[in-house]
C-alpha cells in the first residue's frame, strides 16, 4: 500500500504542476492566437512589406524590435510568427522576431525592471537577446532554400480578406481563426507541459541549484532549469531574482536570455512551424550563443 | 448546410491518406465545430470554477486573478462565436481550409486534457511529496523592497517567508535571538534534522506551482514525532539561529504547537 500512496502523491504533484503551468500559459497563448487572427484579417501583405526591409540585416534588426509592438511571450509568439511569415515576412525577420519578442517587449522590460531595477541586468538581458536573435535570424536566412527548414504553410485558396466586409464580420472571422489556432498550437503546448511537469515530478532539481559558482557549470545549470521550468517569459525575472547572491551574474543572464527563446513547451511548439532541422537550429544556435556570451561575462567581469 | 456539403464534396476527392479523408479518423466540419465550442466552453467554465471555489490559488499567484477571469470569459465568448458560425451557411471554408489537419477527434481530446485531468484526479495543493524533487531552499526569493517590509513587522506577525527573508537580509542573525515567533506551515521531517526537530514549511511561489520552492524554519519540540508530514500546524515559541548545510536558518524552540486546518491560500508570495 505504501507504493500506491507514493504513486498517488506523484500523480497528484504532476497534475498540480501540469494545471499550474497550463492555467498560467493559456491566457498568453490565447492572446497570441488572437493577435494572429487579427493580423490575418486586418493586415494586408502590402502594409507588412512597407514595415520590413527586404535585405537580410535590415529585416533581422526590425524583427528584433517588433516585439515592442507585439508584446507576446514564448507561447503566443509561435502562432503570430507563423502568421506574419505567411503574410510575407522574410525568414530572417521571422526567426529574429520568434527569438527576440518573448523577452524584448514592454511587459518583460517592465517586469525585469521591477525585479532587478533599471541597471545592467536589464540592459544586458535586452542587448544579448537582440544580438543572439539577430545572429540566429541571419544564419537562417543564409539557407538557400527556406522550405527545407519550414513546414509548408498551406496557401489560402481565397484572396485577401475583403476590405468591404463589415467590421463585426471581420472581427468574427478573426475570432474563428484564433480559436482554430488555439487548438492547433495548443496541442503542442499541452504536450510540452506534460513533459515539463513530468520532469519536475520525477527529476530532482536540487542538483541544479547546488552548482552555483563555477563560471561554466552555473550557466549550464540555470539554462537546464529554464528549459525544465518552462515558465512564461513575462514573469521569469522574479524567479531569476531568487538566484542572485548564490549564482553567478552570467548564469542569471543565461536564464533570462535563453529561457524565453527555448524551453520544453516552446521547442515542441516550434515543431508546428519548422521542419526537424529547423527546430534543431532554433534550439542549438541560441544555446551555443548564450553559453558563449554569458561565460565570457563570468570570466571577464567581477560582478 | 451548403458549406458542409461543399466540404464533403471536396473531402471525397482526397487521397485516402490525406488527414481530412473520411478514413482518417476525422469528422465533418459541423460536428467538429460543435465539439470545438464544447471544449472552449469547458476550459472557460473550468477556469471560472477554480476562481469561484478558491482553488485557483493552489496553482498560481493571486496576482493573476483578473487575467484568469478575463481568459475564462474570453473562452466562453469564443465558444459562443464558434457555435454561432456553425449555423451560418456561408461558413468560411476558405479560412478553415488551411486548418484542416486539425479536424481530428484526438486534437479535441488533447486540448480538453487539462479539464479531463482536473476532473478525474482529486485536486490538492503542493505538499511535502513535492519537496523530494524541488528541494528545501534555504535561499528565499528576495524582492527589492521585500526584506525591509519583513523586518518592520512585529516578530509574531512574520510568516515563514518573512523570517527566512529577514535571515537572508541581516548579516548578524543573532539579533533575532529571543524574539517570539508565531507561524503557520506544514510539517516536514527533514532527514538532516535531529529526532526532536522538524521543519515548519511553506511553498513560496512567484508565478505558478512550477517555480514553487519549499522554505522552512526548524522547530524544536519533544513531540516532533507525533506530527505527521504534510499536516498543518501553528507553532509559537522563541527564535534562535541554527544551521542546515552551513546556511543559517531560524529555529523555533516550541512552547505551543496546535494542529490547524490548511489555510485558504496555502502558498506565500514573495
Amino acid at each position: 500500500m505504501e507504493i500506491f500512496s507514493r504513486l498517488f502523491d506523484q500523480l497528484s504533484t504532476f497534475t498540480t504542476i501540469f494545471l499550474g503551468v497550463f492555467i498560467e500559459a493559456a491566457p498568453f497563448l490565447l492572446l497570441g492566437t488572437l493577435a494572429s487572427g487579427f493580423v490575418e484579417v486586418f493586415f494586408d501583405k502590402d502594409s507588412l512589406a512597407r514595415i520590413i526591409p527586404r535585405n537580410r540585416v535590415g529585416g533581422a534588426i526590425v524583427g528584433s524590435l517588433l516585439g515592442l509592438f507585439f508584446p507576446v511571450c514564448e507561447c503566443g509568439v509561435v502562432p503570430l510568427t507563423r502568421r506574419l511569415m505567411k503574410k510575407g515576412m522574410p525568414l530572417s525577420a521571422g526567426v529574429t522576431f520568434l527569438m527576440a519578442a518573448p523577452a524584448f517587449n514592454p511587459i518583460v522590460i517592465a517586469s525585469t525592471a521591477a525585479a532587478f531595477g533599471v541597471g545592467r541586468v536589464l540592459f544586458l538581458r535586452m542587448l544579448l537577446t537582440a544580438i543572439i536573435a539577430i545572429i540566429t535570424g541571419l544564419i537562417f536566412s543564409m539557407q538557400k532554400n527556406p522550405q527545407e527548414l519550414l513546414l509548408p504553410i498551406e496557401m489560402d485558396i481565397h484572396q485577401e480578406p475583403q476590405i468591404v466586409a463589415p467590421l463585426m464580420e471581420r472581427v468574427r472571422q478573426a475570432l474563428i481563426i484564433a480559436s482554430d489556432e488555439f487548438f492547433e498550437m495548443g496541442r503542442y503546448m499541452i504536450f510540452g507541459i506534460v513533459i515539463a511537469a513530468g520532469m519536475q515530478t520525477l527529476v530532482p532539481q536540487t542538483w541544479m541549484l547546488s552548482v552555483a559558482s563555477g563560471p561554466v557549470i552555473s550557466v549550464l545549470a540555470l539554462m537546464a532549469l529554464a528549459i525544465v521550468l518552462s515558465i512564461c517569459s513575462t514573469v521569469d525575472a522574479f524567479i531569476a531574482l531568487s538566484f542572485v547572491g548564490t549564482f553567478t551574474t552570467g548564469s542569471i543572464l543565461a536564464f533570462l536570455v535563453f529561457g524565453p527563446m527555448v524551453d520544453i513547451k516552446s521547442a515542441i511548439m516550434f515543431m508546428g512551424v519548422f521542419r526537424k532541422r529547423g527546430v534543431t537550429y532554433l534550439v542549438l544556435l541560441p544555446f551555443v550563443l548564450t553559453v558563449l556570451a554569458t561565460v565570457f561575462i563570468n570570466l571577464n567581469t567581477s560582478w | 448546410m451548403n458549406g458542409v456539403k461543399g466540404m464533403k464534396g471536396m473531402i471525397s476527392s482526397l487521397h485516402p491518406l490525406h488527414p481530412l479523408h473520411p478514413l482518417q479518423n476525422n469528422m465533418s466540419l459541423r460536428s467538429y465545430r460543435s465539439f470545438q465550442a464544447l471544449v472552449l466552453a469547458a476550459i472557460g467554465i473550468f477556469l471560472l470554477e477554480k476562481i469561484w471555489s478558491g482553488t485557483l490559488f493552489w496553482y498560481i499567484n493571486q496576482r493573476y486573478l483578473i487575467l484568469i477571469f478575463a481568459t475564462g470569459i474570453g473562452f466562453l465568448a469564443l465558444a459562443q462565436t464558434i457555435l454561432a458560425s456553425r449555423q451560418k451557411k456561408d461558413e468560411h471554408a476558405d479560412h478553415d481550409h488551411h486548418h484542416k489537419q486539425t479536424y481530428s477527434r484526438w486534437n479535441l481530446v488533447i486540448i480538453a486534457l487539462p479539464v479531463i485531468l482536473g476532473v478525474i484526479i482529486p485536486q490538492r495543493p503542493l505538499g511535502t511529496a513535492a519537496i523530494a524533487n524541488k528541494g528545501m531552499n534555504t535561499n528565499a526569493p528576495l524582492t527589492v523592497n521585500g526584506a525591509a517590509t519583513s523586518l518592520e513587522l512585529a516578530s509574531t506577525d512574520r510568516t515563514v517567508l518573512d523570517w527566512i527573508r529577514a535571515y537572508n537580509y541581516e548579516s548578524d542573525v543573532t539579533k533575532f535571538d529571543g524574539q517570539k515567533a508565531n507561524v503557520i506551515g506544514f510539517v516536514y521531517h527533514d532527514s538532516r534534522l535531529a529526532k526532536d526537530e522538524f521543519l515548519v514549511g511553506r511553498f513560496a511561489l512567484n508565478c505558478c506551482v512550477a517555480d514553487a520552492t519549499a522554505i522552512g524554519m526548524i522547530v524544536k519540540s519533544e513531540k516532533s514525532a507525533s506530527f505527521a508530514d504534510n499536516s498543518w500546524v501553528r507553532v509559537a515559541g522563541t527564535v534562535s539561529a541554527a544551521e542546515i548545510d552551513g546556511k543559517k536558518i531560524p529555529s523555533i524552540t516550541a512552547e505551543e504547537i496546535d494542529k490547524v486546518s490548511e489555510p485558504e491560500q496555502p502558498y506565500l508570495y514573495p
